[in-house]
């Protein structure tokens, strides 16, 4: 039997969408071994009910308000040993990520991130998957035992069905080596500019314009489809170079890899330079008056069409659909 | 101040993929090695920061086969970086972040920098794990995915922003410390021709294999194991919607990703 133990990561209060889907993941790989959540900083146990873990350890104290990566590998080492965890899986947060080479050195454990399937092999091993080359490729690699740190890859993983059943929390013993990490000073925080929907990297849905859209007035259309859907609004980089929309909306080789469920292109023509950046999305659509467009090469559907026309009239679709 | 900056060779973007003939890597034939595109964006933040403080010095540090590290050493070396050091791979050539990471500790050791710069990941294998590594090998404090870092000149301050979920996060740090970047955000500039023909010439300090191997030795057990190396079947083109009217586009479109795509509630 082997333990798993899921890093539980809080934006604003509620635990991350990746860490419940961090959950489901280790719940798939603990071949029935107790499935434990760590939960850093003050906040007590808020969120931590309905998650699907077996139990929270909580680790409690008031500089813990920004850990550091190295006071949270001193943790995650601290809180699998002290469940008996053998797998240690983390949310593929930017923070989340970070964890891996700093746990894979001090608990001395095999590491992998960005990982889209995991399964058990025998003897304590996992074998993974991960996209490489920017989804141009994938690679599947045996990580030994009997200690393992994972990073997901976030929208890569279903989160499990929530449970009302109330989670027992424990405190975490805070271990001794944590004085000697060293802190992270944060100063401020700004929130991205221009979001009102959901992170760029971090939304299932991402509606993305490009120069077809024409001017920065114009660019309103994608906005509007994004609201309906509720999803992120990003750019091509003819977008963001032209000022229309700030660089944060970068899309591609230079701007953000995003891998949504939904990715929809908007006036974008599909040079490989903005498809890296969004070839590993599960459902790629295009709208282009070209039906030439190279991005009907990556796309799985495709409009051939004025996006004026035919962007307002799916966000009506859109809209209509989901208040049914 | 000391800069070091770690700086992998990765495949050119444009290369054409294709698996080696054992499945397991991507096949080394004719692929033409280049600085990764976020460790541009570290050697750029090294050379602003040496703009910034006079008698600043900056090494590009290296691991892998010697011809392809020290390839990116030159690249370095003419974009402006002072001196560089070449880790040169074992004749088994470990690949896996850990070890990786274990190497570029001993360079390090060797000229301990108060501050290691790299770039969040690398364009290959999208790890990002090789940077916290080296910072938790050396005991030192280390941010990642930032942007526009800033030294007071003390050792007390380094200020900088990380693009975390949701926004900016402002955040400072105290000397020795790693720092690994984003990509891109600084515009990094190009090699003049002089600059590369002198650097063709530099020299290239080379730490040998064997002493490399012994420092890696200790993650032999954790290294993992690659099974396969595939690419994804090719996209077939999309499936292109009939329609008379926008109207008409849109319910398909909207119908097609409930029913086929299941990506819409
Ligand atoms: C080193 C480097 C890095 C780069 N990094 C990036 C990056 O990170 N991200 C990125 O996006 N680009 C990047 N680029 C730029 C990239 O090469 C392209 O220039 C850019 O992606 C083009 O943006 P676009 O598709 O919006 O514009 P265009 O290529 O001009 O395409 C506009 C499209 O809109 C369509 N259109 C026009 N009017 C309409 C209409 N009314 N209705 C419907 N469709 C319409 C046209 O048919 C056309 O296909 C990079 C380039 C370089 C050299």
């Amino acid at each position: 039997m082997t333990g798993v133990l899921v890093l539980l990561e809080r934006h604003a209060g509620a635990i991350a969408a990746a860490s419940c889907e961090a959950v489901g993941v280790a719940r798939s790989i603990a071949n029935g071994g107790p499935v434990v959540g760590l939960l850093v900083g003050p906040g007590g146990a808020a969120g931590a009910t309905g998650l699907g873990v077996d139990r929270v350890l909580l680790a409690e104290s008031p500089n813990l308000d920004h850990p550091s990566g190295a006071q949270l590998a001193v943790l995650l080492a601290a809180a699998a040993d002290a469940a008996s965890s053998t797998t240690i899986v983390v949310p593929g947060t930017a923070r989340g990520r970070d964890l891996v080479g700093r746990v894979a050195v001090r608990w001395n454990a095999s590491a992998a991130t960005n990982v889209t399937e995991v399964a058990t092999s025998g003897s304590g091993a996992l074998r993974v998957t991960r996209p490489v080359f920017g989804g141009r490729a994938t690679e599947e690699l045996e990580l030994p035992g009997p200690r393992q740190v994972l990073a997901l890859k976030p929208h890569a993983f279903s989160p499990p069905a929530t449970s009302p059943a109330p989670t027992p929390v424990e405190p975490l013993a805070l271990p001794e080596g944590l004085a000697k990490a060293p802190a992270l000073d944060v100063r401020g925080f700004q929130p991205t500019v221009g979001g009102k929907g959901p992170e760029l990297g971090d939304a299932s849905i991402v509606v993305s314009g490009g120069r077809g859209v024409g001017t920065p007035e114009k660019f309103q259309v994608v906005e509007d489809l994004a609201e309906a859907f509720g999803a992120a609004v990003g750019a091509s980089r003819a977008v963001t170079d032209a000022g229309w929309r700030p660089a944060s909306y970068q899309v591609g080789q230079t701007g953000k890899a995003v891998s949504p469920q939904l990715y929809i292109a908007v006036g974008i023509s599909g040079a490989i330079q903005h498809i890296v950046g969004m070839v590993s999305s599960r459902v790629i659509v295009a709208i282009n008056s070209d039906p030439q467009a190279p991005i009907f090469r990556v796309a799985d559907y495709g409009i051939a069409g004025d996006l004026f026309a035919i962007v307002p009239a799916l966000t009506q679709a859109v809209r209509a659909a989901r208040s049914h | 101040m000391e800069i070091a900056v770690l700086v992998k060779p990765v495949p050119d973007a444009e290369t054409r993929l294709r698996p080696d003939a054992k499945g397991l890597a991507l096949d080394p034939e004719g692929v033409k090695w280049v600085l990764a595109g976020y460790d541009e964006s570290a050697v750029e933040q090294a050379l602003l920061l040496k703009e910034a403080a006079p008698g600043t010095t900056v090494r590009a540090i290296s691991y892998g086969p010697v011809a392809r590290a020290e390839e990116v050493l030159r690249s370095a070396l003419a974009l402006g970086c002072d001196a560089a050091t070449s880790l040169e791979a074992p004749p088994e050539a470990p690949t896996d972040a850990v070890s990786v990471a274990r190497a570029l500790a001993l360079a390090l050791t060797k000229h301990p920098a108060s501050l290691v710069l790299c770039g969040k990941q690398a364009g290959d294998d999208e790890g990002g794990i090789v940077g916290p590594a080296v910072a938790e090998l050396l005991g030192l404090p280390d941010l990642g995915v930032a942007t526009n870092v800033r030294w007071d000149g003390g050792p007390g301050g380094l200020t900088m922003e990380r693009s975390v979920e949701g926004g900016l996060e402002q955040g400072r740090t105290a000397l020795p410390a790693l720092v690994a970047l984003q990509q891109a955000w600084n515009d990094p500039r190009t090699a003049k021709l002089p600059n590369i023909l002198k650097s063709r010439k530099a020299p290239i300090e080379r730490i040998p294999a064997a002493e490399v191997a012994a420092a890696m030795a200790p993650s032999a057990a954790t290294a993992p194991r690659r099974l396969g190396f595939r690419l994804p079947p090719p996209r077939t083109g999309a499936k292109m919607i009939e329609y008379k009217t926008p109207e008409e586009a849109a319910e398909k479109l909207v119908r097609i990703l409930r029913e086929e795509a299941k990506v819409f509630p």
